[in-house]
């Protein structure tokens, strides 16, 4: 409020000090309290299905594992604290999946994937095979970039659904009348297929 | 139910989705039967294209217990102190905070408040006070807390002029022009750069059940809001200020400057004291005005405000009752973290506030004159030149 001077003294006299106090805090044992029982399990119960769904997203491990922690934080962040009528796991889905199609979005990370996918095809597929194989992930490929561009309730959907979601589920996750699923998903398929046949026969 | 089935129920009822009535049709309909064939040759394309997205992975799981360590180590025990500077760091906490501040800490109303009715108090910065704070207690800004604080802020502010980007000037007489009042400069010190910040106004309503309930949640229910609080409305009016830069300085305060701030301490864990440790910054501005009903009893909610950052009970109302809470600007410092004396200062009291440290010593000084509120602030052992500079102003 007092200009720069004052900003500058604030943030540094002020949280530098409370900082440091927090970190100090934050290696001992009592910074477990703000970790409840409650959201232990939460995390314990929801963590393989999550990373699962980033594993199948964006293929490398290590960046399935990152975004998961990042979205076990940010339910830590908004809901620290289990409620009745949350529903927790269409909440995780939904961020899941935004955030795994932010991942393929990413030109840096696009390009990390399509390496890994390639080599990992390649380490995997038998040796009386490996052009079927390989073909089958450069369809994966193909549909996770289609699942990147399109509108992102529609990529949400797709996902959702064909990870085996129900639609009263589906519906609570993207706060979508359950009646409103089916066609919504029929409209999100047909735009899939479209943008699918264009980019195949882009880069085919 | 008479009426076929519209694609998407059709599209539905593959997934056996549909309701019982809507099942019921289906079964006997054979047009219906028969345009489902069609959709479902449609969606098995799309169903095979995205198969890989519900068959098990060959990869190993991380195990939930690893998993949780590393969310322990990665995420609660690093990006909290981040999630801690954003809560302070955004445009709207940046300007809207100090106003609060001043609505807990420092405005109150005179011993004869009763006579003054319903008629809006006044408050101006006069003086300038110090306050101790333990700021552990400020830990409850952390994480989902701090959220909501920021939130219930958001919602009670309604912005009537909004910060725009500072300007830079090439001399005191365009930033006096900018700003609208006579701003100083030492002749004999070369400044590095001029800024003209813009004036802010806005009104906070408070909402007594909202900013009760995160007390609560905060773990501080014994602190109570008073019952006639809720609906108060209080302006505040911040007016444009200029901030004179001497040395390596950070660009003047704005949202991509604190972002830029985070990053750079990140990128190389080079604290603000060692990157300016040659700034100083001048910074002055007309006493900000708040105003608020006069059946608002600040003083308590002052209480509140230091009882939530750690002090007793008996330390707020002690330091409450000597506070002149019309006039008072009142700076928090840390506890036992820094030591302040009053100084004379461009011919009138002020403050300097000192904070020793080897890796980054900082320094403040304080001082009102003439309506206008002057602050000189650095990150280095430079508060000898402060004073200089403030002793040599015309």
């Amino acid at each position: 409020m007092l200009g720069s001077s004052t900003r500058l003294m604030d943030e540094s006299l002020q949280h530098e000090s409370v900082l440091r106090k927090m970190k100090f805090r934050k290696s001992d044992n009592k910074s477990k309290d703000a970790l409840t029982p409650s959201f232990e399990s939460l995390f314990y119960e929801h963590w393989a299905p999550i990373y699962h769904l980033f594993l199948r997203m964006v293929v490398d491990p290590a960046e399935a594992e990152d975004l998961a922690l990042e979205t076990f934080f940010r339910l830590y962040q908004h809901h620290p604290v289990p409620e009745d009528e949350f529903n927790t796991r269409g909440w995780l889905h939904k961020v899941a999946t935004n955030l795994a199609l932010q991942s393929i979005r990413s030109f840096k990370r696009r390009e990390h994937y399509e390496i890994t996918a390639g080599k990992n095809a390649l380490e995997q597929a038998p040796e009386n095979q490996p052009f079927e194989i390989l073909a089958e992930k450069e369809d994966q490929r193909f549909a996770r970039l289609v699942l990147a561009q399109m509108n992102p309730r529609q990529s949400q959907l797709l996902v959702l659904r064909h990870s085996g979601m129900a639609y009263k589920d589906i519906a609570s996750a993207l706060s979508l009348s359950p009646t409103s699923i089916g066609p919504l998903l029929l409209r999100a398929e047909r735009d899939f297929e479209k943008r699918y046949r264009a980019l195949t026969e882009d880069k085919r | 139910m008479n009426k076929h089935l519209n694609d998407g129920q059709l599209r539905a009822a593959l997934d056996g989705e549909l309701n019982l009535e809507e099942l019921e049709h289906f079964e006997s309909c054979d047009y219906c039967q028969m345009r489902q064939n069609t959709i479902q040759l449609q969606t098995q394309q799309t169903a095979n294209k995205l198969a890989f997205l519900s068959t098990a992975t060959k990869e190993p799981a991380v195990s939930p217990a690893t998993a949780w360590h590393r969310f322990n180590q990665q995420k609660i025990g690093q990006k909290e102190t981040p999630m801690y500077k954003k809560f302070f760091a955004s445009p709207f906490t940046r300007y809207v905070l100090p106003g609060l501040l001043i609505l807990t800490l420092v405005f109150a109303f005179p011993s004869t408040r009763a006579l003054a009715g319903e008629l809006l108090n006044l408050f101006r910065v006069q003086q300038v006070t110090v306050v101790p704070v333990d700021f552990t207690g400020m830990e409850q800004l952390n994480g989902a807390v701090g959220n909501n604080i920021s939130q219930l802020i958001s919602d009670s502010v309604t912005m009537q002029k909004e910060p725009t980007d500072p300007t830079n000037v090439a001399n005191t007489d365009e930033a006096s022009q900018l700003a609208g009042f006579n701003v100083r400069a030492p002749q004999d010190i070369t400044s590095s750069r001029i800024s003209v910040m813009s004036g802010v106004s806005f009104v906070f309503t408070i909402d007594r059940a909202k900013a009760q309930a995160l007390l609560d949640e905060a773990g501080r229910s014994d602190l109570v809001l008073p019952e006639e609080v809720d609906g108060a409305e209080v302006s505040v009016n911040i007016p444009s200020s200029v901030s004179i830069a001497f040395g390596t300085c950070p660009e003047p305060s704005n949202d991509s400057e604190a972002a830029r701030e985070m990053d750079r301490e990140k990128n190389t864990s080079g604290s603000p004291g060692r990157v300016y440790k040659d700034c100083i910054i001048l910074a002055q501005i007309p006493s900000p005005e708040v105003s608020a009903p006069a059946s608002l009893d600040i003083a308590k909610l002052a209480q509140i405000g230091l009882e939530f950052t750690g002090m007793t009970s008996e330390e707020a109302v002690q330091f409450t009752s000597t506070v002149d809470w019309t006039s008072t600007l009142i700076v928090p410092i840390p506890k036992n973290a820094a030591s302040y004396q009053q100084i004379t200062v461009d011919g009138v009291t002020g403050t300097l506030i000192e904070r020793p440290s080897d890796d980054a010593p900082q320094f403040a000084l304080f001082w009102v004159k003439d309506g206008i509120i002057y602050t000189i602030g650095g990150l280095g052992n430079n508060s000898q030149k402060a004073l200089e500079i403030a002793n040599s102003l015309p």
